[in-house]
């Protein structure tokens, strides 16, 4: 005998004509309800029947919240059935059904609890506002949530709405997407969203996944305005379309990061390139589909839970047109969805294949073999495929260029081969210069060969002050070079002070923050002062001696108080900045230079430490090979921070070259005449160390590292913080492990650098 | 006996994760000062519980702050009716009574503090009391042990060369998947599954290091999901709040976390 528990009986006892659906189904709701919320479900069935909807809503529920608990779970199902009475009631029973009927499909698509909440709770406000259109839509879901999150979703909605003005009948066409207006409205809503603005956290994640770092570059229109519709990789390098056409919102993010997962599993699971061979191009297609297959397999088994990312892109039917392509599609999704059904001979010939060498998952050349044998059996049957129009489905995996080896000896092939990938060539070409990063061969640096520049005359108008000269490090000889570098400080040109000014009111709500942080940097580390007059507790110790003195018949001090101040900060700061030309570059994704938001973070910066009254020098440097690394002092120790100082920070213009080391210690001596308890060298450099007369990569990084150690023994602490997001490892290097940060966005460089400081100096 | 306060009568579970255990025993043979060097919560205050059970000495622990003053560690002078009474500090007792002092997070004392402690360190092994004229000479079972977080993030804060280099080092980490899940298994009382996934999702915050998180997700935090998921809260909801939600407030690494989280449940 089936025990159904309180509200199962109920719910039959009042409406018997139901057994036939529950009782089938109870192991299933079992399985997908813990026991409170399947009863609490019931209860909502037991509403639904009794709300005279009719049997096929109540029905449709049954089995539509069934198949939504198994998507997002059960809580979200109750819901359900709360807007499909509210529907009932507003729209009618036809579009109650229709809800639940589109129910499972939005699940599928919103993927989560809050965001089929969110899609609900629109559908129920629209419900009074379009009674009559209610039920073409819902039909529609599937269609308008592949484009639409549910905010955008709502808001096409409202614009129908809206523009129908009060009319029914035009309220009807614009929702069943027969008008211009309405396909222009969903296309608005379904802005393209592009790849920049979900970089970052799609990167973290790629990290967190397998602790890979992999440089992503964007994939930008080519010549011919044609944008690459597949993310690629290459040698380490990723590839990804700046926008997926037509995709937005939600579904474009899920989009990108189901590719550049999917590119991670390839970074992890792939070998080495397979050679192409004499393979044909729908070889090698298919051999890439398994690969892509047995990949994603890998990374699921330590993620089982990637399967929803990709899952919900396989949307090949079974049936239809037996094209290559349609095959394909069909196949990858055999392979990766266990309830996708397909009798195709082929595909279940391939997805036989794959699944009996499950052992042996881990050898890419099982792509080879099942994809060489599937490739001459989809010849056989002589179905068309067309390399040159070919495009890998689903879309968000990649070209798979980064699979093959098209080998010198292959060129024969290599011609025929490229046609399949011809489209989606052209972006590569050499965007970033050479990946590899491949430094250039050291030379050894001998200082007879290097030219001999000629130093500006003493008396230049411009020199500030006598040149000085610094040893330089080689770490070719292990030695010094004595009097190597000279250090010219010249004049800063003046800028504007007003548009100093106008940053900070520009950056209002960060510099508010900042003021509450540096409230709190004054007052929050509070040290008791001993021996006080007054305060508000006593000082054991001063009491206890006060006591004995009584005792001794002497006059006892009466400072035995302890009092609770602001701890005196004895720390000055030099902040130092890197100039070179290379800061004129563009950060990405904005139209200011690094040089501008170098100014912008140190405006903030001046402006905090101003109010924090901490002693501080902002200085910056370039060079011109070592007889000429220019110093400027944009506002020293002993000067306020005022018009003048602001001038020259607005003047600051980027030249020349990085010669670190030098300018290194030129800040350190100036910053050890500094009397505080602790002194703080802050570097702000935007790439590693270069300069005209330097080949070798590693002698000017050496230098700097060198510097930073020599100063670290005079108690001057050095840190670095890296504009470049690759310069990990050169910053540690020079900094050392702990001394360095790399700002991953460049443009937060203005709000994070007075922060930072505080972090530091707490 | 005076220290029986701080003895230890019952073995503190502690799953030994290298040759730490050995290694730990020797240089108390040799009474050599040691640094238990680790990022937080991987169970450096557990091994030192465990292991002054193990060689049955008491042992007296001292959380240090930047308030804490000399006297607050070797003592001071009190009243009562007759006059004055010294009173030990805890390192005073340890000392004198040969216990295992343990100054937990000393690079949070002010560095004047911290020089009381140098004499001990020493091949002198005494500890001066100023105040009353008094030079004792420890104890034969007496050891000094400090704990001491390098990932800090303060490049203001950190111990003298002259104090570092006093010590021999234990380095502590997050223990190998399979010992950590032992653990997170042990003392959150849930499954080995369970453990296994939560360690795993350690993992993916572990990997997120340098890349937006300071420190990966500890065993303590573990811990603390397991806990509650044995007390019946659903994974993903423990996860956010034991783990997501008390490690960072940047949205994006957030999300990256969560996600990561999401991924590794079937
Ligand atoms: N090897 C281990 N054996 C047993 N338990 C452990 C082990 N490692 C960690 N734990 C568990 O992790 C918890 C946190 O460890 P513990 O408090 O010792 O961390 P800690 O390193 O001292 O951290 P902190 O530096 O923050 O003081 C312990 O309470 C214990 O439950
Ligand atoms: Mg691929």
């Amino acid at each position: 005998m089936l025990d159904l528990g309180s509200a199962a009986s109920a719910l039959l006892r009042d409406h018997p004509d139901l057994a036939d659906a529950v009782i089938p189904a109870w192991p299933a709701i079992g399985r997908r309800f813990p026991p409170d919320a399947r009863d609490q479900w019931l209860r909502a069935c037991a509403a639904m029947a009794d709300a005279a909807l009719g049997q096929t809503c109540v029905l449709a529920y049954l089995r539509g919240g069934l198949a939504c608990a198994e998507i997002i779970g059960p809580d979200p199902v109750i819901d359900l059935g709360d807007t499909a009475i509210a529907l009932g009631r507003t729209a009618g029973v036809r579009a109650a059904q229709a809800l639940l009927a589109a129910a499972p499909k939005a699940a599928r698509r919103l993927g989560t609890p809050s965001r089929f909440r969110e899609w609900l709770a629109a559908v129920e406000r629209l419900a009074p506002m379009a009674p009559e259109s209610m039920a073409p839509m819902l039909d529609r879901t599937e269609g308008l949530l592949a484009e639409l999150d549910p905010a955008a979703f709502e808001a096409w909605a409202l614009a129908g709405v809206r523009a129908a003005a009060d009319d029914p009948g035009r309220r009807l066409a614009f929702f069943l997407l027969s008008t211009r207006e309405s396909l222009r409205a969903l296309h608005r809503e379904a802005d393209d969203l592009a790849f920049s603005a979900v970089e970052r956290r799609l990167k973290a994640y790629l990290a967190a996944l397998w602790r890979l770092r992999a440089p992503v570059r964007h994939a930008k229109a080519d010549a011919a305005g044609g944008v690459p519709r597949r993310a690629s990789f290459s040698d380490g390098l990723v590839w990804m379309p700046e926008t997926f056409r037509g995709v937005a919102g939600q579904r474009a993010e899920d989009l990108f990061r189901a590719s550049l997962v999917h590119i991670g599993a390839h970074l992890r699971h792939s070998g080495p390139r397979f050679p192409v061979g004499s393979l044909k191009p729908l070889q090698l297609a298919l051999v890439s589909l398994i690969e892509d297959a047995r990949v994603e397999h890998l990374a699921m088994r330590g993620y089982p839970g990637l399967r929803r990312l990709w899952l919900p892109f396989h949307v090949a039917e079974a049936g239809g047109a037996g094209t290559a392509p349609v095959l394909m599609a069909r196949l990858a999704r055999a392979l990766i969805d266990p309830h996708y059904q397909d009798d195709n001979a082929w595909v279940a010939k391939g997805r036989t294949l794959f699944f009996e060498r499950e052992d042996s998952w881990a050898d890419p050349a099982i792509s080879r073999t099942i994809g060489g044998l599937l490739g001459n059996d989809l010849g056989q049957m002589r179905v068309q495929f067309n390399a040159k129009t070919y495009v890998v489905e689903p879309a968000y995996r990649d070209d798979n260029l980064g699979l093959w080896d098209f080998g010198d000896a292959a060129a024969a092939n290599r011609a025929e081969a490229e046609t399949v990938y011809e489209a989606y060539r052209v972006e590569h070409a050499e965007q970033d210069g050479d990946p590899s990063g491949v430094p250039p061969e050291p030379r050894e640096a001998d200082p007879a060969e290097r030219p001999d520049r000629s130093a500006p005359a003493p008396d230049d108008p411009e020199i500030a002050a006598p040149p000085v000269r610094y040893p330089e490090w080689d770490y070719l000889i292990g030695r010094e070079r004595p009097d190597w570098a000279r250090v010219v400080e010249r004049f800063a040109y003046e800028g504007s002070a007003r548009s100093i000014d106008r940053i900070i009111d520009q950056h209002k709500a960060v510099v508010d923050r900042l003021t509450a942080l540096v409230r709190s940097a004054k007052v929050s580390r509070p040290a008791w002062l001993r021996r006080q007059p007054e305060g508000d507790r006593l000082d054991l110790d001063a009491c206890i001696e006060a006591a004995l003195s009584r005792r001794r018949g002497e006059t006892p001090d009466t400072r035995v108080y302890a009092t609770l101040a602001r701890r005196h900060r004895d720390l000055s700061v030099l902040l130092l900045l890197d100039i070179s030309a290379s800061t004129n570059d563009l950060v990405r994704g904005t139209d200011k230079s690094i040089l501008t938001l170098e100014r912008h973070a140190t405006a903030l910066f001046a402006n905090t430490l101003a109010e924090l009254g901490d002693p501080f020098a902002i200085h910056a440097f370039c060079s011109n090979g070592r007889e000429e690394v220019r110093y400027y002092r944009i506002k020293d120790f002993r000067r306020p921070y005022d018009a003048v100082a602001k001038a020259r920070l607005a003047g600051l213009a980027a030249e020349l070259s990085t010669r670190l080391g030098t300018a290194l210690k030129h800040a350190g001596r100036i910053l050890a005449r500094q009397s505080t308890h602790r002194r703080l060298l802050l570097v702000i450099t935007d790439g590693e160390p270069s300069d005209i007369d330097i080949a070798d990569r590693r002698y000017l990084l050496e230098d700097a590292r060198k510097a930073v150690l020599a100063l670290s023994h005079l108690g001057i602490d050095v840190f670095g913080i890296g504009l470049d997001p690759n310069g990990k490892e050169y910053l540690s290097r020079m900094f050392g492990q702990r001394n360095f940060l790399v700002m991953d966005r460049v443009e937060r460089l203005p709000e994070k650098l007075p922060a930072l400081y505080l972090r530091l100096s707490h | 006996m005076v220290l029986d306060e701080f003895r230890i009568n019952e073995e503190p579970y502690y799953r030994p994760v290298s040759d730490e255990v050995g290694l730990f025993e020797a240089a108390y043979a040799a009474r050599m000062p040691m640094m238990l060097k680790g990022p937080t919560g991987c169970g450096k205050t557990r091994f030192i519980e465990h292991m002054a059970w193990r060689l049955g000495r008491p042992l007296i622990t001292v959380a240090c702050h930047e308030d804490m003053t000399a006297s607050d560690l070797v003592g001071r002078y009190l009243l009562d009716a007759e006059g004055t009474r010294w009173h030990d500090g805890p390192l005073t007792l340890a000392v004198r009574h040969g216990a295992i002092c343990y100054l937990d997070e000393i690079v949070e004392a002010r560095q004047d503090t911290t020089v009381v402690i140098h004499p001990l360190t020493d091949a002198r092994r005494v500890l001066p009391l100023e105040k009353r004229n008094e030079l004792i000479t420890a104890h034969p079972d007496f050891q000094l042990v400090i704990s001491y977080n390098p990932g800090y993030q303060s490049v203001l804060k950190d111990l003298k060369e002259s104090t570092k280099q006093r010590f021999a080092a234990i380095e502590f980490d997050f223990p190998a998947p399979s010992v950590e899940a032992e653990i997170v298994a042990h003392e959150a009382e849930v499954p080995a599954d369970v453990a296994h996934l939560l360690v795993r999702i350690a993992g993916s915050s572990r990997n997120l290091k340098g890349q937006g998180l300071q420190e990966g997700v500890s065993t303590r935090m573990l811990i603390h999901a397991g806990r509650l998921i044995a007390r019946g809260i659903p994974l993903a909801k423990a996860c956010e709040i034991t783990l997501v939600l008390p490690i960072t407030d940047d949205a994006d690494v957030r999300d990256a976390f969560s996600a990561a989280i999401a991924a590794s449940v079937a």
